[in-house]
């Protein structure tokens, strides 16, 4: 108990009715979670912005057809199952009985047909879903018909997507909204009721348990698969910005959950017996150096090339989460650490001894004249900011004619989508990094394609980039794709869309008394307090 | 003084445009797209295009600025980009908690800083005298984070006295709201109690050199007398401007103390919505700024006629 309510209990046992009070109290309070997010939640709607607290807002509302194991596995989550007809052109989705949303009414195959359309208009990997169908259509209240062009292998997998963004299912009423407008209310079918009346964005979201709620039959819980058990009332997602200050709140008990403080508050915090630092996601981030190839210097293969052998994984990563060697990887390709498709191909300019003496040798072959190189990034949001600082101190030892411009997250993600040269406001180089989810495979994996204007901001024309990727999607297995995701890796890192610059943990921190959490992000069925 | 009021109430018309007008100019040449940050990373250009037009940002600056201020002539503050709440509700969801702290950082400031000026004045160069001017400085000096963080390490992670952070509404009792706030009142009210202390006891050193205390001093009227009922009403008027220009302070302060404290107040809306370029709520936020500004200032001008009647409007 805290010293502030043991005197406030003290006072209590003045009068016996506050006593009997307090006695109720505390079972309730048990069954409340508070925890601080990683962002504010300020979109509602999970397929209009791709922002990941979004997401992990609409897991907890929303359910999906299927879901994702931590071997990157579809399961069945609202569907029963799927039977494939017709030599693969044909695949129809049956969906559990007694669903219903959060305002009682059924979830029926309409509106699984209706959320899967206007999801389809905005998830890379529902764009993709959305070339292959020929028809997408309700049969009766518990089938969803896809009629194909081709087989798409992929297909459960991507309803079961867990990067941005998910394939969540809404009423048809508010699946019909534009799926480039907001939609205006928040029910789903998810473990979690939205409370709208006390959502103050910046401050605090609400989730009351639904108790309607029928959890998958089959599978444990990993990831977004398996039965969802809810062992709390109510979670409070509180909207602590200074990190300092949610540190003290976790440490007072005063919340629960902090889910991702930055290194040096996980030093403190580790040093507290009751509070539990570790891996928020068993997979590591991704960090990457992204070129414009729109414009010298880096239009050039081989002057992209040339900064290879200066590259020092270990430094960009130990600037986000400091010397814990622990905490970070090295020798990192194009696909995230410890999943099926990451690989050694092509990564030996990643290895062995750094060279910048090396590296500026090349930028002489490749023929470097001083040309005006601008570094943009960001100073407010954490791994992108250290590693735009390391990228700056790299350029300036290699000899760059380098201009930093730093500025904050929304100037920069602004700036990046400027195409023109660098002395009109453009850029040539900038850093940021991505979640494990987003480079599992290459669905999802923006910095990898290389279909020019269309591509992420740096906009690389690399054709066989977009060939590989295409392939993979109809690959018949996983060693097809394997086999793939190789060749993908030795084009990219010959090719250099981007460099890959390490992978690091990303930890969260929560109460000792917090056990059970599903790993993976910020998910709240499974855990209770013990 | 009637027609002075509504003339200075009519007055802040002009002065409202003019910050309308700054405000938007201001925020349509910044840097920075909304529509890129919700489209996210992967987003198409045609993406982000489809998202800017839906938001009404692909308009022209003069349609864009003309749509604003029409809606503003009819009470409307407009719907912010990424809640889809309308501005005024999500001011009325964080006006609460920063008046509250205003006005309890307010009433502590001038309760102990106006007392501190008083005394250090009557008791000019002695120690206590000293002590109150040190105090002064060190308020001045210490930035209100710095002072926010050490007492939140004192009161609340060592002693666990009070909350560390939070806001509970006054609707739920007098205890629990007095108990979020004291940290960060004491914490912005440093700055605050420093400043109407200085300016306390410098005017006070000033009054007191005049014929009528000296006269009172004759007249064997007691010390405490002198000092709060004929000294301090006379210097009342610079300490109630100080006061007033101190709202401002306040309004500044805030922004810093909200976020240290985690109160949801309309300080860390602001820079939330910046953050983000949520256009409305940054224009909304900072025209209802202006107005408490105009308001406080108007308030300030009739408190003078209270405490020197030579004063008429």
């Amino acid at each position: 108990m805290q010293r502030r309510n043991l005197l406030k209990a003290g006072a209590a046992m003045a009068g016996a009715s506050a006593l009997s009070h307090a006695a109720i109290a505390q079972p309730a309070q048990n069954r409340v979670l508070k925890m601080v997010p990683q962002a504010n939640l300020t979109s509602l709607d999970p397929i209009w912005t791709t922002a990941n607290i979004t997401r992990n807002h609409g897991y907890m509302v929303y359910d999906t057809l299927y879901g994702m194991d931590a071997e990157f596995r579809a399961q069945p989550q609202m569907a029963e199952g799927a039977v494939t007809s017709d030599g693969g052109l044909r695949v129809t989705i049956t969906i559990r009985s007694g669903m219903k949303f959060h305002d009682g009414e059924p979830v029926r195959a309409i509106d699984c047909v209706a959320s899967l359309a206007r999801w389809m208009k905005r998830s890379p990997i529902g764009q993709k879903l959305e070339t292959f169908v020929d028809a997408l259509e309700a049969s009766g209240d518990r089938q969803i018909v896809f009629r194909l062009k081709r087989p798409f292998p992929m297909l459960t997998s991507a309803l079961a997507q867990v990067s941005n963004s998910p394939a969540f299912i809404m009423p048809e009423r508010l699946a019909r909204t534009d799926p480039f407008q907001q939609i205006r209310e928040t029910v789903g079918s998810g473990p979690f009721r939205f409370v709208p009346g006390e959502f103050n964005s910046g401050s605090l979201a609400v989730y009351a348990r639904n108790a309607d709620y029928s959890p998958s039959p089959v599978g444990t819980p990993s990831l977004t698969a398996g039965p969802k058990v809810v062992h709390f009332d109510r979670v409070e997602w509180h909207i602590i910005t200074d990190a300092s200050t949610a540190a003290a709140a976790l440490q007072t008990g005063e919340i629960d959950w902090y889910e991702q403080p930055p290194p040096e508050i996980q030093m403190l915090l580790r040093r507290n017996r009751n509070v539990v630092v570790e891996a928020v996601d068993p997979l590591p981030l991704i960090g990457i150096m992204r070129f414009n190839h729109l414009h010298p210097p880096f239009n050039d293969k081989k002057m992209r090339q040339a900064l290879l052998p200066a590259i020092s994984q270990s430094d960009f990563m130990s600037a986000i989460v400091g010397p814990d060697a622990s905490l970070y990887m090295e020798n990192v390709g194009i696909f995230t650490p410890g999943t099926p498709l990451a690989n050694d191909a092509g990564l030996e300019p990643l290895k062995g001894p750094r060279s910048v003496d090396r590296a500026r040798a090349l930028m002489r072959e490749a023929g470097y004249t001083n040309q005006l190189t601008r570094l943009i990034g960001p100073t407010d949001i954490l791994a992108p900011s250290a590693m735009t600082q390391v990228g700056a101190d790299l350029l300036r030892r290699l000899g760059f004619n380098a201009d930093n411009a730093f500025s904050d997250w929304g100037t920069t993600v602004t700036r990046r989508t400027s195409r023109e040269p660098v002395e009109r406001g453009g850029w040539s180089m900038l850093f940021t990094s991505f979640s494990s989810f987003d480079f599992v495979d290459p669905s999802a994996h923006f910095p990898l394609r290389g279909n020019g204007a269309n591509a992420w901001p740096g906009w690389p024309n690399m054709p066989r980039l977009e060939e590989l990727r295409d392939e993979w999607f109809v690959a018949p297995d996983l060693d097809a794709q394997k086999r793939i995701a190789r060749e993908l890796q030795t084009v990219a890192m010959d090719e250099l869309p981007y460099i890959p610059v390490g992978a690091y943990m990303s930890m969260t921190a929560h109460r000792r008394n917090l056990a059970d959490r599903v790993k993976g992000m910020a998910l709240f069925w499974g855990l209770r307090r013990i | 003084m009637f027609a002075y009021i509504v003339r200075r109430i009519l007055a802040t018309i002009p002065v409202m445009a003019i910050v309308a007008l700054f405000v938007f100019s201001l925020l349509y040449i910044a840097p920075g797209d909304p529509a890129a940050v919700i489209a996210g990373d992967q987003a198409t250009p045609a993406d982000v295009e489809r998202i800017r037009a839906s938001l009404g940002l692909d308009r022209p600056y003069l349609v864009r600025f003309g749509a604003w201020l029409w809606d503003i002539l009819r009470g409307d503050l407009g719907t912010s980009i990424f809640t889809n709440l309308p501005v005024a509700t999500m001011i009325q969801q964080r006006i609460e908690p920063t008046l509250s702290l205003m006005i309890v950082t307010l009433i502590l400031a001038v309760s102990i800083a106006v007392p501190m000026g008083v005394v250090a004045a009557w008791r000019q160069g002695t120690w206590v005298d000293r002590a109150v001017m040190g105090f002064a400085v060190l308020g001045f000096s210490v930035p209100v984070f710095v002072v926010g963080y050490v007492l939140a390490y004192v009161f609340a992670l060592e002693l666990d006295w009070l909350p560390v952070q939070g806001y509970t509404p006054f609707s739920r009792g007098f205890g629990p709201w007095i108990e979020n706030l004291i940290l960060p009142a004491v914490a912005l009210g440093s700055v605050y109690i420093a400043l109407i202390a200085r300016i306390t006891r410098a005017t006070m050193l000033e009054v007191l050199q005049q014929d009528y205390i000296r006269t009172a001093k004759a007249k064997g009227v007691g010390q405490r007398s002198i000092l709060f009922m004929h000294a301090l009403k006379n210097a009342a008027v610079p300490i109630v401007t100080v006061i007033g220009i101190g709202i401002a302070l306040l309004i500044g302060g805030a922004v810093v103390t909200e976020s240290v404290f985690a109160i949801p107040g309309l300080g860390r809306l602001t820079v939330d919505a910046i953050l983000r370029r949520d256009y409305p709520v940054i224009q909304g936020v900072v025209l209802l700024f202006s107005f408490i500004y105009v308001l406080v200032n108007l308030a300030i001008d009739l408190a003078y006629t209270l405490f020197d009647p030579r004063i008429r409007y």
